[in-house]
């Protein structure tokens, strides 16, 4: 993926109107917005119907992009992450039989030593993660990366909904706590 | 944070995190939409726990899926919001720099269309000069990079720190931005190669003339001096405003030779020179990657000035 300041610039570029850096900036961040979208829908003719309206609202609201609020990167998979749960939501109270496997995702952890190239942020994050308890931990972990609600949250760990809701803001105000404002 | 406080945020970092069912994320959305100061805590949510991203694998979208968005790209010109001030704005602040000659005439009129400025960050005319057009500049620019230029308040501490940029990029980019009324007077560039160079942030205060470059960034090589380089709009060569002197955190400068359009529109640079700085007159630093020319996009559409 090209540099932060790289995309800063194409997406400044974009917000005129440009469609060579829109396609540039398409081409250096299609594969982590699909990846996200995948992973939170499951479905890949979901994550691209989702992929194809992120892109489209990254086109139109380019200008929006605030680099001294956001990273851009962090700013599109936002926007990538927000379609498609919108849409698992909406799907997901329609016809939940329809989707079985969206309840069927084998839980996923992350590991903090897996290697990859961490920006200073997220070892901070991962830094103040490990001190909650590992119950809200895996629960914000598994909301994050699967898109899981309260309830399917609740489903997986056999609790009730207002157990996961408590375990999930308990680990977000230590979070908080932990990152400062 | 009392109690309800403490709810609103919470509901906006249970939105972010994607818990929420579909009511309660409408209700947000809408929230959202209508209170920017909740935007401003989804924000921060966003912010503090948007970095999670790093550890999902990428994944090769099919590519059709290109040909679909430009498709539906093709009829859709972006909102161009928060791009430009208005023009009352403008006319708000007679000692300010002038647009530049350049704004196009779709321009003007968007500016004419937009709302309400917030100030933070608006671009009235990105100006981008790569100095690798000019062959005095050749190979010369060793340390740099990307401006980003914001209004006075500007904290550095708020800017996300410089990634490694994965290719050398040694091109001078400079946004300019001519911020509406009071905060007409000062730019901001933050000047760097990748993490292992020295970061810049540069600071022009075009009503009182002055600049000054704070170094933000790690060590500089030893026996290299860093020289800070000024091209006014339309001028062929850069010249010389001096040494950034390693022992200097933060660096002034006067500019009483240029007047405040001429600032407001200039390039800034810096380059990588030979203790005591540039023999010739001109940016000579060595080619540090030897990508100069190459690694600005080649499509980079804000390439040509």
């Amino acid at each position: 993926m090209l540099g932060q300041t790289e995309l800063v610039w194409l997406l400044a570029a974009v917000a005129k109107g440009d469609q060579t850096a829109f396609e540039r900036l398409y081409v250096a961040t299609r594969a982590k917005l699909y990846g996200v979208s995948v992973r939170i829908l499951r479905r890949a003719d979901l994550a691209d119907e989702v992929l194809q309206e992120t892109y489209f609202k990254v086109w139109r609201s380019a200008g929006e992009f605030n680099p001294r609020l956001a990273s851009p990167i962090t700013w599109m998979v936002a926007i990538a992450r927000n379609g498609a749960l919108d849409m698992l939501r909406k799907r997901t109270e329609a016809s939940i039989e329809d989707e079985p496997q969206a309840n069927e995702v084998p839980a996923a952890e992350v590991d903090p030593l897996a290697g990859r190239q961490m920006t200073d942020e997220l070892k901070r994050l991962i830094d103040c993660m490990g001190a909650l308890d590992e119950e809200h931990r895996r629960v914000i972990l598994l909301a994050y990366y699967n898109g899981w609600s309260r309830e399917q949250l609740a489903v997986k760990f056999d609790k009730p909904v207002n157990t996961i809701k408590t375990w999930l803001r308990r680990g977000l105000i230590q979070i908080r706590e932990c990152l400062g404002a | 944070m009392t109690t309800s406080e403490d709810d609103r945020d919470l509901l906006a970092a249970e939105y972010v995190l994607g818990t929420l069912d579909a009511d309660d994320r409408a209700n947000v959305q809408m929230l959202l939409a209508i209170d920017p100061e909740f935007a401003e805590t989804i924000g921060k949510w966003e912010r503090r726990l948007g970095e999670l991203h790093q550890l999902v694998d990428q994944l090769e979208p099919p590519a059709a899926s290109w040909d679909r968005i430009q498709a539906r790209i093709a009829n859709a010109p972006p909102t161009g919001k928060l791009w430009l001030p208005t023009a009352e704005d403008l006319a708000k602040a007679p000692a300010a720099p002038k647009p530049a000659p350049e704004i196009s005439e779709a321009e003007a009129r968007a500016a004419a269309e937009v709302k309400a400025p917030n100030a933070e960050i608006i671009s009235l005319t990105e100006r981008v000069r790569l100095w690798r057009g000019r062959t005095v500049m050749a190979g010369a620019l060793a340390a740099c990079v990307a401006a980003l230029l914001a209004a006075r308040e500007f904290v550095p501490g708020l800017m996300p720190p410089p990634r490694i940029v994965e290719k050398p990029v040694e091109v001078i980019r400079t946004v300019e931005v001519p911020v509406p009324s009071q905060r007409m007077a000062e730019f901001v560039a933050v000047f760097q190669k990748d993490d292992a160079s020295p970061a810049f942030l540069l600071t022009v205060d075009v009503e009182r003339r002055t600049l000054s470059v704070r170094k933000v960034g790690a060590e500089q090589p030893p026996d290299k001096s860093y020289q800070l380089w000024i091209l006014p709009a339309g001028a062929t060569a850069p010249r010389s405003l001096g040494l950034l002197e390693e022992r200097e955190f933060t660096v002034r400068r006067a500019l009483a030779d240029y007047d405040g359009p001429t600032l407001s529109t200039a390039t800034f640079g810096i380059s990588l020179e030979p203790q005591g700085g540039s023999p010739t007159g001109g940016p000579t630093g060595p080619v540090l990657h030897g990508k100069l020319l190459q690694t600005a996009p080649a499509g980079f559409p804000s390439a040509t000035p």
